[in-house]
C-alpha cells in the first residue's frame, strides 16, 4: 500500500526537480536576438554632437561631466544573414559592390559605457561583445587618456583578450564605416591588416591582453598600432602609438616600427631599408630576415646604463644602378658595416625619441626590475620614477648584421 | 558498527587527494600571491604548497596508526570523550563551511563570467544539490568518482599551462623573491589554505587496502596537485607579469581567455576551461562535503551518513548565501583559511603527540582483518 503511494508521488517529484533543470538558464538569448558587435570606434564628440547625448544613465542636473569631454561612438553590428562566408555569387544581383553586411550606428555619451548604454536605448538586440574584435580609438582621445575605455573593456567578461586596439589618425570613425573591398565585413578587414602584419613581420603581435599588461608593468610603457585610412577605403600602418601611462604621447614613423623589432628580437623580420655605401658609391635595398636581440644592465653611479646587442640577419633586395656589381664578399662586406651603422643610428634615435617623452616602450625598467632587484627596490620601487629616470638613463646599442644572399642576379 | 569495504587503491586515495585539492582556489590563487610578493608569486605558491605539505604529514601518521577508525573515532581514543567532542565538532563545522563557500565562490565566478542573468542562489543550490546527492553513496565510490574524473583536471590545466608558455615571458618572473615582498607569510597561509581539502585522507585511509600505503599516497597526492597549482601561477605570471595580474579578478580564467589552441580550432579556452573547472569544483565539493557528512554520522554515532547529506544542505546553503558581496566572501574566505589551518593541521599535530605520550595506538588492520576472518 505505502509502496504504491511513495510511487505516485515520486514521479511528479521527478518531473518537478528535471523540468526546471532541463528547460534553459536564465541566459537562453536566441541569436537574431542580440545585436553582435564587431568593432566599436572611440572619437572626441563634435560641437554639432553634443545636444544628442540621450541623459540616459543619469539625471542631468545631478551630474557634472565637462561638456568637452564628450565621446562619440561608432559601433558596427554584425547583420544576421548578410555575413556570407567565402566568395558569393551575388554581386550580378544589380546593385553592384558589396552588399551591407554591418549596420554602423552612432551614439554620444560621457563615458564609453554611457555611449553603449545610449545606444542600447535605441536599439532592440542586446549588445553582445563576444565577437569585438577591433577597437578603434582616435588619436585625440588617446591623447587625452584612456583609463575609461580600458576599464571598461577589461571589467566585461564577454570581451577577448585578443581583440586588436588601433589608434587612428584623424576621425576613428572612418575606420568603421569604410567599404573595404577585400572582405565584406570592415572590421574582419581591420583584423586581416594587422594579422597579416604581424605574419609578415611589419607589426610586433600586441593584442588588447597585451597592450593592458605593458600598461600595468611598472617599468614598461604600452603601445599600440597607429593608423590611417587612405582614399581607397586601405588602411596604412603608420607607426607605433606609444603611451606613458593610459595617455597617448606620441608616434613613431613606419621603418621605426622595424627598428623598434629589431631591438626587441622579434621574428619575423619584414622591413626593407635603403642603404648607400661609399666604396663603391651606389645605394641598395636591403631586408632583415631574422632578428636576434638581448640587453644586459650595469649600474654605474647609482645611474643604469643598458647595452643592447641586436643581430640581424639580412638579404639584398634592389640595387640601384649598375655602376658596381654584387659579385664579392667585400661589397656585402662594405653593405653589412653600412647597415649596422644605419641601425645602430635608426635605434638611438628611436630610444632618444622616447626617452624625451619618458615612455620607455621597449620594458628596460622591466629588464632592470628583474635583473637588479636590489637597486630598483631601492631607487626606484614606482612606475612615476622609473618614467623620470628613464629619461637620464644610457642605452647603447650594439648592432651586428651579416648579408647572407643576394637573389636570383648574380651581379 | 560494520567496518567499510576496504577496497581503495594507493593511487585511488592518491587521485582523491589531487582532485579534492584542484578546486575552485585556481582560478583566484595568481591574484593572492602576486598581492602577495609579486614576481615572487610562484615561489609563495611553492612555500605554501610546502607548509600543506608537511603539514598534512601528522594527520596522515595519525591515520596509519589507528588504521580502521575515523577521525572522530581515534580523537576520542586519545583525548577523551568531551574534549575530541568539541574538535570534532569544530572540524565538521568548517568542512561544512568550507563546503558552502567553495560553493558560493563557483556561483560567483558562473554569474560574472557565463550566466550573467541567472540569480547566484539557482547555481549554488544546484551544485550543492549535485554534491549533496553523491555523498549519498559510499567511500569506495567517492573515491571511484574522484579516480574518474582525475585525467580530466589534469589535462586542461597541463594544456593551457603549455599553450600559454607561447605568450611567456620570462623577466615577468625574475626576480623570483619578488620586489620587496611585503605579505609573504600571508601569501603563503592563504595558500596552505587551498589544501586544506586534503584532510579527507583521514576518510579515505580506514577504506584503503593497505593502510600503510597512505603517507605514500598523501605524497603523490599532494605533490600532483602541488606541481599543477605552481605551474598554473608560472604561466599567469609569466604571461601576463605580476602588475597585470594583481589587475585581475581571476587570472586563470583570463589566461584561459587569452590562450588559444594552435591552427584556430578554439580561439580563446575559456568556454572549455570553465566546463572542465566545474568537474574540479565539483570534486572538492563533493570531498569536503563527504568529509562533513560522515563524521557528522560517527560523531552521532548512527548507522548510517545518507541522512546527514540532505539534512546539512540547508544549513549550508544558508551559510554560501552570507556574504553580502564578493568583496566580503573573498575577506570571508581568507579568515576562513586561517582558522581551517589551525583546525586542520595543529589539531591533528596535538593530537598525534598527546596519542605519542599517551602510547595509544589502533589494532593494526591486517590484524583485524584476521580477526574478522577467524
Amino acid at each position: 500500500m505505502l509502496s504504491r503511494w511513495a510511487k505516485t508521488i515520486k514521479l511528479p517529484l521527478v518531473i518537478l526537480i528535471v523540468f526546471p533543470l532541463l528547460s534553459g538558464c536564465w541566459d537562453r538569448l536566441e541569436l537574431e536576438e542580440r545585436a553582435v558587435v564587431l568593432g566599436i570606434s572611440i572619437d572626441t564628440a563634435e560641437p554639432e554632437e553634443v545636444q544628442q547625448e540621450g541623459a540616459i544613465t543619469f539625471h542631468s542636473d545631478n551630474v557634472s561631466f565637462p561638456k568637452k569631454d564628450l565621446i562619440s561612438v561608432s559601433v558596427q553590428i554584425a547583420i544576421p544573414g548578410k555575413i556570407q562566408l567565402g566568395p558569393s555569387e551575388n554581386s550580378g544581383s544589380g546593385k553592384g559592390g558589396t552588399v551591407q553586411s554591418v549596420w554602423v550606428v552612432k551614439v554620444v555619451g560621457y563615458t564609453l559605457d554611457d555611449a553603449l548604454v545610449n545606444l542600447q536605448q535605441q536599439i532592440s538586440g542586446r549588445l553582445f561583445y563576444g565577437h569585438l574584435r577591433v577597437i578603434v580609438v582616435s588619436e585625440a582621445v588617446a591623447r587625452r587618456g584612456m583609463e575609461n575605455i580600458n576599464d571598461f573593456l577589461r571589467r566585461n567578461s564577454e570581451v577577448r583578450r585578443m581583440a586588436w586596439m588601433l589608434i587612428s589618425r584623424g576621425r576613428a570613425e572612418e575606420l568603421m564605416k569604410s567599404k573595404p573591398q577585400l572582405e565584406r565585413v570592415p572590421t574582419l578587414y581591420l583584423i586581416s591588416t594587422m594579422d597579416s602584419a604581424v605574419r609578415m613581420g611589419r607589426f610586433p603581435q600586441n593584442y588588447i591582453g597585451m597592450f593592458w599588461s605593458n600598461m600595468s608593468k611598472k617599468g614598461q610603457e604600452a603601445f599600440l598600432p597607429y593608423v590611417e585610412m587612405k582614399k581607397e577605403q586601405n588602411i596604412e600602418l603608420k607607426g607605433l602609438a606609444y603611451f606613458r601611462n593610459d595617455k597617448m604621447v606620441g608616434a613613431t614613423r613606419s621603418l621605426e616600427m622595424g627598428t623598434y623589432m629589431s631591438l626587441k628580437g622579434v621574428n619575423p623580420a619584414g622591413y626593407r631599408g635603403f642603404v648607400q655605401i661609399g666604396n663603391p658609391p651606389g645605394t641598395v635595398t636591403v631586408y632583415a630576415t631574422s632578428r636576434r636581440a638581448s640587453v644586459s644592465v650595469r649600474i654605474i653611479d647609482n645611474v643604469p646604463h643598458f647595452q643592447v646587442n641586436v643581430f640581424t640577419e639580412i638579404n639584398v633586395e634592389e640595387k640601384f644602378s649598375d655602376t658596381f656589381a654584387l659579385n664579392n664578399s667585400r661589397v656585402l662586406e662594405e653593405i653589412r658595416k653600412e647597415n649596422r651603422r644605419q641601425l645602430s643610428e635608426a635605434a638611438e634615435r628611436l630610444i632618444k625619441e622616447t626617452q624625451r617623452a619618458g615612455s620607455d616602450i621597449f620594458g628596460f625598467g622591466e629588464y632592470l626590475r628583474a635583473k637588479r632587484p636590489g637597486f630598483w627596490d631601492r631607487r626606484v620601487k614606482t612606475k612615476e620614477r622609473w618614467q623620470e629616470m628613464y629619461k637620464t638613463v644610457s642605452v647603447d646599442v650594439k648592432v651586428d648584421s651579416r648579408v647572407r644572399r643576394i637573389g636570383m642576379k648574380a651581379k | 558498527m560494520e567496518q567499510p569495504p576496504r577496497q581503495i587503491t594507493a593511487i585511488q586515495a592518491a587521485a582523491t587527494l589531487t582532485s579534492t585539492n584542484i578546486g575552485v582556489g585556481v582560478l583566484a590563487l595568481p591574484l593572492f600571491t602576486v598581492q602577495a610578493a609579486n614576481s615572487g608569486a610562484p615561489l609563495v605558491t611553492l612555500l605554501g604548497f610546502l607548509l600543506a605539505f608537511v603539514g598534512f604529514v601528522p594527520l596522515v601518521l595519525l591515520g596509519m596508526r589507528f588504521p580502521s577508525q575515523s577521525f572522530v573515532q581515534y580523537s576520542e581514543a586519545i583525548i577523551g570523550k568531551w574534549p575530541s567532542w568539541i574538535g570534532s565538532a569544530c572540524v565538521i563545522a568548517f568542512f561544512a563551511v568550507l563546503t558552502a563557500f567553495t560553493s558560493r565562490e563557483f556561483g560567483e565566478v558562473v554569474i560574472t563570467a557565463v550566466l550573467t542573468r541567472t540569480p547566484v542562489e539557482v547555481t549554488v543550490i544546484v551544485m550543492l544539490l549535485l554534491a549533496a546527492i553523491s555523498t549519498r553513496k559510499d567511500i569506495t565510490t567517492f573515491a571511484y568518482i574522484h579516480h574518474f574524473y582525475f585525467p580530466l583536471l589534469l589535462v586542461p590545466v597541463l594544456l593551457i599551462g603549455a599553450l600559454s608558455l607561447k605568450n611567456a615571458d620570462v623577466i615577468n618572473l625574475l626576480p623570483i623573491w619578488g620586489n620587496q615582498p611585503t605579505f609573504m607569510l600571508e601569501g603563503i597561509l592563504t595558500t596552505a589554505a587551498l589544501f586544506e581539502g586534503s584532510f579527507v585522507i583521514a576518510v579515505v585511509i580506514p577504506a584503503m587496502k593497505r593502510p600503510d600505503y597512505a603517507l605514500k599516497a598523501n605524497f603523490w597526492g599532494m605533490l600532483v596537485g602541488g606541481a599543477l597549482y605552481v605551474m598554473i601561477v608560472v604561466a599567469t605570471v609569466s604571461v601576463f607579469g605580476a602588475e597585470e595580474t594583481s589587475n585581475l579578478l581571476w587570472p586563470t580564467l583570463e589566461l584561459a581567455k587569452a590562450t588559444s589552441l594552435p591552427a584556430n580550432v578554439l580561439e580563446r579556452l575559456d568556454a572549455a576551461f570553465l566546463a572542465v573547472w566545474v568537474t574540479t569544483v565539483f570534486t572538492t565539493l563533493l570531498s569536503s562535503y563527504f568529509l562533513t557528512v560522515t563524521e557528522l554520522q560517527k560523531l552521532f554515532r548512527q548507522r548510517e551518513h545518507k541522512m546527514f547529506s540532505l539534512f546539512m544542505l540547508p544549513f549550508v546553503f544558508f551559510i554560501a548565501m552570507l556574504p553580502q558581496n564578493i568583496s566580503q566572501m573573498y575577506a570571508t574566505i581568507k579568515i576562513v583559511g586561517r582558522i581551517g589551518l589551525i583546525v586542520t593541521i595543529v589539531y591533528p599535530t596535538l593530537l598525534l603527540v598527546i596519542a605519542i605520550i599517551r602510547n595509544k595506538r589502533g589494532e593494526h588492520a591486517d590484524a583485524q582483518q584476521m580477526g574478522k576472518n577467524d
